[in-house]
């Protein structure tokens, strides 16, 4: 049941991928990237990461896909006007994807994971988590599973403190620098007046 | 809380004072430009900006000071600092085994030693920014140059890949943004988003290094996947997803220092940011960059570099030795037909680090151990002082010409002969004569190439060297033009103007300490090396050299002695 | 469980995500179409972190979730990333009219 649950969605995302990449129309292209994003969030659920799983659809959906869309729309005579899939490179590009998932595909099919715990193409299922005598990760990790908001929130607290810190300098440092860059600029004779819509992205970067 | 989660020590936060100092005057000198510099004249205005921001890094330098002063004293003379600061602080700074927050980030003297490095190159480079005014937004720019170096601080000093990634992460997108700040010109905005597409592209290929790099060694930490992979027997041999990994990796940083085959934004980055940024994409950021690599390539994945003892065996010995060959000579022979002065500095800067990457390659397998990185070390500090010096002549031609092609410097001899002197000396530096301190850089990288122990990799590394050599030769060739310029030719137009303090000062101070660093090579050398032996080995002071037995419970007066792995006395 | 998904099928899948976000970021000429390939590719590299934190054996020190929380890093920076993409493409449409990324012509390289 799992498996073919797996492989379903597993498909879908796939597909979803290949339609981002070769739709010619942006706009399909990003409804393409949403569904993606859902299946990953599912994928998630799948190896019992809820909490990531809310984050990605309220993250990935709602503002990535949201801001990726605003940039579309402001830029979209451009955006539609000509075929953009660049006619010289198709073949050369379509092999090199292809040999990176042979190579990558290969080496996880070979892989022996150093740390002890066998090759990878041999662990068939998730570790069990019934505690056990001498095992401190499997009631560590259990505990992760069921309780995860509040083990992420201990993390970012304590041993994961200050990526956590750099994480919110990265977000404002990005707020500065796109309002900055997009903001409507007075300099007279460049292209066109800045419009209201375009005050509005600078807006729509923010959150 | 429960009661198993062992708290955050706040005395970690002292150990980071500079980058919290930055952190914070990013947004005082916004909030000082929004609030009383906006309604001066925009000259007024850049200066007090740009005065505002070195009020900022002078604390931050103080408190590097500081800390560096700490640190030697804790080697030194531990009671002492005890008896200075008290049982609590002072037994905290006298601790040795050097890591804060968990294990995620390195302290001590290596630390300070390179945020002094970085202050003083952002002093330089904030002061440049005084000299000519490219943007409107100059609290934003101030700000964003701040955290940019705060990210550099951070990644240079982490030892978990999670840090490393969110440290890299700012700092690059800190400088696309940066980039794109030249108002008046597109080229800025297109040298942005191109920086932007080719960084991105890059940090997502390492992120996938990075995650197979955690699946086969089950943590993040790099002393711990530097012992599981030390544990393992297969070496690398027949391991793909690892040779995937390590490529990965290899994109990932190869971007960041520039190495050919990713080198191809560098010319146009470096010739469409302003030329503060560029400097500080060119210094800052590689200097940050390569320290990481060292880090992660030498120590988490140095059993990685020739496990069946042969170059060409498989490990990232033999990869990086080809890259470097492969960078050095590209960037030396591309920087020969160049006639823009920041184009030919930003092939002359991929040059460099092909040089530094033989330093790379050398520090795996040198006898030394780790006290061989060093040499990279020292390299990094004199290659980025010339660099910025470089830099500022950019700006200056920017500022007075609106162009930086070297034929805009013909005649600066006749015009301002001590500043003609000191770009000579920035000049003769880059290409390695004596007794400027790039001949002693490229001189210790090739001398740790050379003290190898086995055969195989001596005649490979030889090869490199003698190719490193050659490659000297043809660089004097581009940077001999720079002084043909000013010495030979007469100026055809319009004479440069004399520079201002703010960029004539940048220009001698790194013409003075590139002087200063040759003539007496010793302390830099010893400094460099003292620094690259807790930069590698960060986590096995303190961990008993039998792996895998967990750590002795820590002492009950002092719980953050090892509270980086808290779990480990229970398993 | 018996009829559990083995790990490899997340790889496989990861794998293939990150193969076709690469062959994007080759193929499109467009900039914002390059971005969401970026994005496939960060969202690819995010399963393999959560798959390998859920059947992997820490080695000794890790902490309970590392991979969970390098991917909440990584949505972060993903996010910073698109912000300031979205900056810069339309910087660079305000000045061509265009967002191809060969369109652009002030820089001789």
């Amino acid at each position: 049941m799992a498996r073919s649950l797996f492989l379903a969605i597993a498909a879908l995302g796939l597909l979803a991928a290949l339609g981002t990449v070769l739709a010619r129309n942006l706009v399909r292209a990003a409804l393409h990237l949403v569904a993606f994003f859902f299946c990953v969030a599912c994928l998630f659920v799948m190896l019992e990461a809820e909490f990531l799983a809310a984050v990605q659809v309220l993250i990935y959906i709602g503002a990535v896909a949201i801001l990726l869309m605003f940039g579309i729309m402001l830029t979209r005579n451009a955006a539609t006007a000509e075929a953009d899939l660049s006619g010289g490179w198709r073949v050369p590009g379509v092999i090199a994807g292809l040999c990176v998932f042979a190579a990558l595909a290969f080496g996880i099919n070979n892989a022996v994971s150093p740390s002890g715990s066998g090759a990878w193409s041999a662990i068939v299922a998730r570790p069990a988590l019934e505690p056990a005598e001498g095992v401190a990760w499997k009631a560590e990790r259990s505990r992760a599973i069921d309780d995860m908001p509040r083990v992420v929130g201990e993390q970012f607290m304590t041993r994961y403190a200050l990526a956590f810190e750099l994480a919110g300098l990265l977000l404002t440092a990005a707020l500065v620098g796109a309002v900055a860059l997009a903001r409507e600029e007075p300099a007279p004779g460049d292209s066109e007046p800045a419009t209201a819509v375009e005050a509005e992205a600078a807006v729509g970067t923010t959150p | 809380m429960p009661p198993n989660v062992v708290p955050l020590d706040l005395r970690d936060f002292l150990c980071i004072a500079p980058a919290l100092v930055l952190a914070f005057w990013g947004l005082v000198v916004i909030a000082a430009d929004l609030g009383r510099f906006r309604r001066l004249d925009p000259d007024a205005r850049r200066v007090a900006c740009g005065r505002a921001t070195l009020v900022g890094v002078g604390l931050a330098l103080a408190s590097a000071v500081f800390l560096a002063w700490v640190d030697a004293l804790a080697q030194s003379d531990a009671p002492r600092l005890v008896a200075l600061f008290g049982d609590s602080l002072g037994g905290y700074f006298a601790r040795t085994d050097g890591l804060i927050f968990f294990g995620t980030l390195a302290r001590g003297l290596a630390v300070d030693v390179l945020n002094v490095l970085f202050l003083v190159l952002l002093a330089m480079v904030v002061w440049m920014s005084t000299s000519y005014g490219f943007t409107d937004d100059l609290g934003e720019y101030f700000a964003l140059m701040l955290w940019a170096t705060v990210g550099m601080m951070l990644l240079a000093a982490a030892e978990e890949l999670a840090t490393l990634f969110i440290a890299l992460e700012t700092t690059t997108i800190c400088l696309y943004l940066a980039t794109a700040f030249e108002r008046s010109r597109r080229r800025s905005a297109e040298a942005g988003l191109k920086y932007f597409v080719y960084g991105s592209v890059s940090s997502a290929l390492f992120l996938y290094g990075l995650s197979l790099v955690y699946g086969l060694a089950g943590s993040t930490y790099f002393d711990a996947i530097g012992r599981v992979l030390r544990g393992g027997d297969a070496g690398l041999a027949g391991n793909l997803a690892g040779a995937s990994a390590l490529l990965l990796l290899l994109v990932g940083f190869g971007f960041k220092v520039s190495a050919v085959p990713f080198q191809q934004w560098v010319p146009d980055v470096y010739e469409g940011a302003p030329a503060p940024v560029a400097a500080w994409i060119a210094t800052g950021s590689k200097v940050a960059s390569f320290v990481a690599m060292l880090k992660v390539f030498v120590h988490a994945l140095g059993p990685w570099s020739h496990p069946s003892g042969s170059v060409m065996g498989p490990g990232w010995l033999g990869v990086v030795a080809v890259v470097a060959a492969v960078t050095m000579t590209y960037g030396n022979l591309a920087a020969l037909a160049q006639k823009d002065l920041k184009r030919m500095l930003a092939y002359s800067s991929i040059a460099h680090a092909g040089y530094m990457l033989v330093g790379v390659a050398a520090a795996s397998v040198s006898t030394e151990g780790p006290a061989s990185a060093g040499a990279v070390v020292y390299y990094l500090i004199v290659y980025a002082l010339a660099n910025v010096g470089a830099f500022a002549v950019a700006a200056w031609l920017a500022r007075d010409k609106g162009t930086e092609a070297i034929a805009d410097l013909d005649g600066l001899a006749g015009r301002s002969p001590s500043l003609a002197v000191c770009i000579v000396v920035l000049m003769l530096s880059l290409i390695g004569v004596p007794p400027f301190a790039g001949f002693f850089g490229k001189l210790y990288v090739f001398m740790e190439a050379l003290r190898q122990g086995p055969s195989d990799t001596r005649i490979v590394l030889t090869w490199l060297v003698a190719l490193g050599l050659f490659n000297s030769v043809v660089s004097a060739f581009y940077y001999v033009r720079v002084l043909k310029a000013m010495y030979l030719r007469e100026p055809s137009g319009r004479p440069i103007e004399p520079a201002r303090p703010a960029l004539a000062l940048p220009i001698a101070a790194a013409a003075v300490l590139v002087t200063v660093l040759g003539v007496v090579p010793g302390p830099l050398v010893d400094l460099s090396r003292s620094v690259a032996v807790p930069m590698l080995t960060a986590g096995r002071l303190d961990v008993p050299a039998a792996v895998d037995v967990p750590a002795p419970a820590p002492p009950a007066e002092k719980p953050s002695g090892v509270a980086w792995h808290p779990e480990t006395p229970t398993d | 469980m018996a009829n559990d998904i083995p790990l490899n099928w997340f790889l496989y899948f990861s794998a293939a995500a990150f193969a076709i976000g690469l062959t994007g970021v080759l193929l499109r000429r467009n900039a914002i179409a390059v971005l969401m390939a970026i994005e496939i590719m960060l969202n690819a590299a995010n399963v393999n972190l959560v798959a390998f934190w859920r059947y992997g054996t820490p080695a000794a020190g890790a902490g309970p979730m590392p991979g969970v929380i390098l991917a909440l890093l990584v949505v972060t920076v993903a996010a910073a990333e698109v912000a300031v993409g979205i900056g810069l493409v339309l910087l660079c449409y305000r000045r061509w009219r265009a967002v191809d990324v060969d369109r652009y012509d002030t820089l001789s390289g």
